[in-house]
């Protein structure tokens, strides 16, 4: 554990993006006293959950050399489909039938993935971006289009109300929910042989696979990953805003692999974690929180984003090897 | 030799060249005369490429050691492009032709404008290529060539520049006899053009039929230079292998003993009915050109190619193997062609890329232990003597030999009874190359067997029992080297003679 | 087994080469047995129309593909130069603005080169950055709200004709005649295709490899300004929300031509092509009356199709070799 800090640290240096970042959180706290208030805190835990989710399945992907432009597409799908299923078979089914739909979307993924014989980034990202689409029109389809308002449903959502304003002490139940799956990724990805097998993949799939490592396998889970952690991120999403539109997850994309990079995993494949991202998050977070507060407009915070991408891409470019 | 400099096209003195860790030439020098065919020959290592891509530009020499005077102009911190249109053309191995685009482009490659488009690029590139009598038509796409036609088109393209110099780098590596003879003809006419040739080879069949002045190379060190008619055949052996044969390898496993696997009828796009057996205690040598096949017998039999169908047995059982997961099982290891591209996980750490190949050993219920990864790095780091600061340096910090060393002792964890090698000594210093011998010694005597793939002829013939001639995807002889020639082999690699001398 | 497989290597060959061909065919076949409007020449030419805001986006991408690089940018240019071309419009003559318009583009086209060329960082994800910050920024100059053009002249240019010939698809006449003559006949497109084929060779043939890929980014970006700024004067209004989907389209629409990311083939008239399958497909569906979900989720089907097989393609002929 002492290590992984150290390890933090090391990343934190290397990182210009991440030291932006932290100048820009020190000058919002000296500039607007709100941002150290605990309305404000409790505002940034809240926005933290749907893209952490969404992120921390991402970082899979990349860590395996691949990319998933789909969860857009997913989450819309798994926000829309939940919320429908809930008055015929109650919350809690619906709650599981969501993820289970975010799985396969994930599946169908990889094995288009697997089955092309795609080795790179670029071909896996048009692929994904055409499956974002089809999840998206089907999203439409089923919805007619309309966004679904959680208060006009009849059944019980309790559960899922819980899950997007209940609170157990200090802690958000999203925020537990968080701490729950970040505790199980993180095992998964550093004292597992699957996790490992992910890591050897994304680092050399043909040495790996030589080697007997079970390179198809990994594939299928990272993808599969990916998709079941965006529609746990749908259903937080939903549960916090009470409705669900087919669009819902148009941009999670692009900004889980902002958090991703920024948060210091390699584009490159191979090396990363799922607790450098939690910190890319936190950042992305904090930085719109900043901005907010500081009264940037929302569409000079898409330009900030965009520009602290291809920074921090330029950089992981320049850093590896 | 005293040779006046307007005799010489080229002339080299005492020129050096050091890489990270490596002393590739050592105060290197020798002359060409104009008009001459100049053979260079040496084995793999020994300096030969290096030396051509110093004179091309691709390397820069040492600063300050020795000079290049090419044509009566002394040459410094070239690039390809100066040497070529300064009349020095270099024809490598792996040809230097963009596959996607037409032969008549190739030629003209950068130079569009100069030949006035497309129908005089054409026209021009017709002209060349008739000057050596060669058919190709200039619109087809250069993928679609064999590797003669191929060679063809980078002489064509070496004629374009008016070259006065032609390097030709192994060129006869990957043709037929019938092929050669058409560039042996070509060559000639070359020749009568005035044009000098520096031709590098390795097979002393051709040096004593066209060349005129032989240089020897080896260790990155020039033996002799001497007009062929005062060189004898044993002579030039000599010189080329060098004095240090005795100790250069271990002595070869002993204990042969009964036949441990056996491959049936392995047939591939590339693979004819292959059907060899592998005894205990062996170590097995498999030689041919590249291209006849070697890695693809071993990848199929590894499981890491499809096949259409073929059948091995293992200690009389027939076992199948359709991933090298398969194969890991069945007690194969398996050190690929490409260190760093198929062997390595380059950015993770020594005892990590140790590990990939025994999970099993460090897990359980899919949980890793890396208290007992730790171990295993350890362990076969210290067995082999890999040279690392520790065990959690990433791997691409080391040495070849040491990397090389790291994917040998990933197998050697699983104890394998079959240990395929595939170049397992390409790009390593001499030291290490022989610790590797000694460990595929220890792997067969300890009652496994090894599959060898080397280029270098000398290390198959000095490590194997037993060899094996490829030539076009088929078995054509099985050899005993310590009693066949190193001719009689190479001509069955070449497709010269069909037939065994089985020991 | 082996019969099989070389026999139907030529078929798929020819499939994936002349897929846009037997793509166009089809679907024009496929038209004759439906009784609609399609097969009049106003709706022909209504096609050849839209599509050629696309089309010339096209042209300027084929550059960079050949070149085995790739250009996720164009979207965001397209909007922003749209909408730089409308707003200067009100400070200075209507030609001014258009050229600023293109200037724009070009100087998005060169930081593009020089991340991508120069920098040698992998063109997907770093484009796709750059298309996200540039929507920002379209966002930001218009507050999301559609600006209208103040010169009523401005219009004419996207909707006026020329003895029943739209302005516009003349343009794109003139452009795919500049750029196929510039491909074809001038050492510069040449010498893109031997970078593209193969990147050591070109260099050590004397290319400037780093300069001739470099411009290609600045012609694709001045190519994506003046699509742009077409796009915006036949709306005769700049916004931020068109062109969100039209970079990973129009780079699709190029791999489905014959042009691979792998780099060295295609050309201009193949990915001309390639962008009129997605044309008539728009017009055939809307003359068919499929709604616009199905659309979507044909298109996003159809991306996806044509990636896998370009992907398979690649992965079979690596496995030839």
């Amino acid at each position: 554990m002492k290590k992984n800090i150290a390890l933090l640290g090391q990343s934190f240096l290397r990182n210009y993006v991440l030291i932006a970042i932290l100048a820009l959180i020190v000058v919002t706290m000296l500039v607007e006293p709100n941002f150290m208030t605990f309305a404000n805190l409790i505002n940034i835990m809240r926005q933290f959950g749907p893209l952490v989710m969404v992120s921390l399945g991402m970082t899979f992907v990349i860590i395996g050399g691949f990319i998933d432009l789909s969860v857009a597409g997913t989450i819309s799908l798994v926000a829309v489909v939940t919320v429908t299923l809930i008055d015929p078979i109650g919350q809690v089914p619906a709650i599981l039938v969501g993820l289970g739909v975010g799985a396969l979307c994930g599946y169908v993924n990889s094995l288009l993935v697997l089955s092309s014989g795609a080795l790179t980034q670029a071909e896996a990202l048009f692929i994904t971006f055409g499956m974002s689409t089809v999840y998206s029109a089907i999203a439409l389809m089923y919805s007619g289009g309309s966004t679904k308002h959680m208060r006009f449903l009849k059944g019980d959502t309790s559960v899922i109300e819980a899950l997007g304003q209940g609170s157990v002490g200090i802690f958000s139940v999203s925020f537990l929910v968080f701490l729950v799956c970040l505790a199980v990724l993180w095992v998964f990805q550093t004292q597992t042989r699957m996790g490992r097998a992910i890591c050897l993949t994304g680092g050399n799939k043909t040495a790996a696979h030589l080697c007997g490592v079970p390179v198809s396998r990994s594939i299928i889970a990272i993808y599969t990953i990916s998709g079941f952690m965006a529609a746990i991120g749908a259903i937080i999403l939903f549960s916090r805003i009470t409705t669900a539109s087919p669009v819902i997850g148009a941009g999670y994309e692009t900004n889980a692999i902002l958090a991703v990079v920024v948060g210091g995993t390699t584009l490159k494949g191979g090396k990363g974690s799922v607790l450098r991202t939690v910190m890319g998050v936190l950042l992305v977070i904090l930085m719109s929180n900043c901005l907010n507060l500081l009264g940037v407009t929302p569409y000079m915070q898409v330009v900030t984003k965009g520009a602290i991408l291809v920074l921090a891409i330029w950089l992981d470019n320049r850093t590896q090897i | 030799m005293k040779i006046q400099t307007s005799e010489c096209i080229l002339s080299i003195k005492d020129v050096s060249k050091t890489f990270p860790g490596v002393k590739a030439l050592q105060k290197v020098s020798f002359d060409v005369r104009r008009g001459s065919v100049h053979g260079l020959v040496g084995e793999n290592g020994a300096g030969k490429s290096t030396l051509m891509k110093i004179l091309s530009g691709v390397y820069q020499k040492d600063a300050g050691a020795g000079t290049v005077i090419f044509d009566g102009e002394t040459i410094e911190n070239t690039t390809p492009h100066e040497s070529m249109h300064r009349g020095l053309a270099i024809i490598y191995q792996e040809l230097n032709l963009v596959n996607t685009m037409s032969v008549g482009e190739n030629i003209f490659l950068g130079r569009f404008k100069e030949m006035k488009g497309m129908r005089g690029t054409h026209t021009s590139a017709r002209e060349l290529l008739d000057r050596i009598d060669c058919k190709i038509d200039t619109h087809k796409l250069v993928s679609e060539l064999s590797v003669s036609e191929k060679q063809m088109v980078e002489i064509a393209k070496a004629l374009s520049f008016k070259s006065k110099l032609i390097i030709m780098d192994e060129p006869s590596s990957s043709l037929t006899a019938e092929e050669l003879v058409e560039l042996v003809k070509i060559i000639h006419q070359l020749k009568e053009q005035g044009i000098s040739i520096i031709y590098i080879s390795h097979k002393l069949d051709e040096i004593f039929d066209f060349c005129d002045v032989v240089t020897i190379m080896r260790d990155g060190q020039i033996i002799d230079t001497k007009a062929k008619v005062d060189l004898t055949r044993d002579e030039m052996i000599t010189k080329m292998v060098g004095r240090s044969i005795e100790n250069e390898y271990p002595e070869r496993p002993q204990n042969v003993g009964a036949t441990l696997m056996e491959v049936r009828s392995l047939n591939t796009r590339k693979l004819h009915d292959v059907s060899f057996t592998l005894k205990q205690g062996e170590i097995l040598g498999l030689v041919g050109l590249v291209g006849a096949g070697r890695t693809e017998i071993v990848r199929a039999i590894f499981g890491a190619d499809k096949t259409d169908g073929h059948q091995i047995l293992i200690n009389g059982s027939a076992v199948r193997i359709k991933n090298p997961n398969d194969a890991k099982l069945a007690g194969f290891g398996f050190v690929p062609e490409d260190r760093k591209l198929q062997g390595l996980v380059l950015p993770f750490s020594v005892e990590s890329n140790i590990s990939m190949a025994s999970f099993e050993k460090f897990t359980k219920f899919g949980f890793i232990s890396k208290s007992k990864e730790s171990e295993i790095g350890i362990r076969q780091a210290k067995a082999l003597v890999v040279k690392t600061p520790s065990t959690k340096t990433p791997v691409k910090n080391l040495s070849g030999g040491n990397q090389q060393k790291c994917i040998i002792g990933r197998w050697l964890e699983n104890d394998p009874r079959i240990f395929i090698m595939d170049e397992p000594t390409r790009g390593i210093d001499v030291g290490a190359k022989y610790e590797i011998y000694v460990l595929m010694k220890a792997i067969a005597e300890k009652g496994g067997a090894v599959i060898l793939i080397s280029s270098e002829l000398p290390e198959v013939l000095n490590m194997s029992n037993r060899v094996l001639t490829l030539f076009e995807g088929r078995i054509t002889g099985e050899f005993n080297p310590q009693t066949a020639s190193a001719d009689e082999i190479m001509r069955a690699a070449l497709g010269m003679t069909e037939g065994s001398a089985n020991p | 087994m082996m019969t099989i497989m070389e026999s139907s290597a030529p078929l798929l060959k020819l499939a994936t080469k002349q897929k846009a061909f037997v793509a166009i065919v089809g679907m024009l076949v496929l038209m004759l047995f439906f009784d609609t409007n399609f097969y009049t020449t106003y709706n022909l030419l209504d096609m050849l129309n839209s599509t050629s805001i696309l089309l010339i986006l096209a042209f300027g991408v084929s550059l960079t593909v050949i070149s085995a690089g790739c250009d996720l940018s164009i979207g965001g240019i397209m909007v922003v130069a749209g909408i730089i071309a409308i707003k200067l419009m009100d400070v200075m003559p209507m030609w001014g603005a258009i050229l600023c318009a293109l200037v724009f583009g070009a100087f998005v086209g060169f930081v593009n080169g020089f991340l991508v060329v120069q920098q040698k960082t992998e063109p997907f994800i770093i484009t796709l950055g750059m298309g996200m910050l540039l929507t920002g920024v379209a966002q930001q100059l218009t507050d999301a709200r559609p600006v209208p053009a103040s010169n009523p002249d401005f219009m004419i240019i996207g909707n006026g004709d020329f003895f029943g010939m739209p302005y516009l698809v003349i343009i794109m006449l003139v452009c795919f005649a500049l750029a196929h003559w510039l491909m074809r006949y001038t050492q510069y497109g040449r010498n893109l295709y031997a970078i593209g084929g193969d990147y050591e060779v070109a260099l050590y043939s004397g290319i400037d490899v780093v300069r001739t890929k470099w411009i290609a980014f600045v012609i694709s970006g001045a190519g994506a300004a003046l699509a742009g700024v077409l796009l915006s004067s036949k709306l005769n209004t700049g916004s931020s929300i068109y062109g969100e989907t039209a970079a990973l389209i129009v780079n699709c629409g190029v791999v489905v031509g014959g042009t691979s990311f792998a780099g060295g083939i295609g050309g201009i008239p193949q990915s001309a092509l390639g962008l009129l399958v997605f044309g008539i497909l728009d017009n055939a569906m809307n003359m068919l009356g499929i709604t616009s979900y199905i659309q979507i989720l044909l298109k996003g089907a159809i991306i996806v199709g044509i990636i896998w097989m370009d992907c398979f393609y690649q992965k079979r002929k690596r496995e030839l070799v």
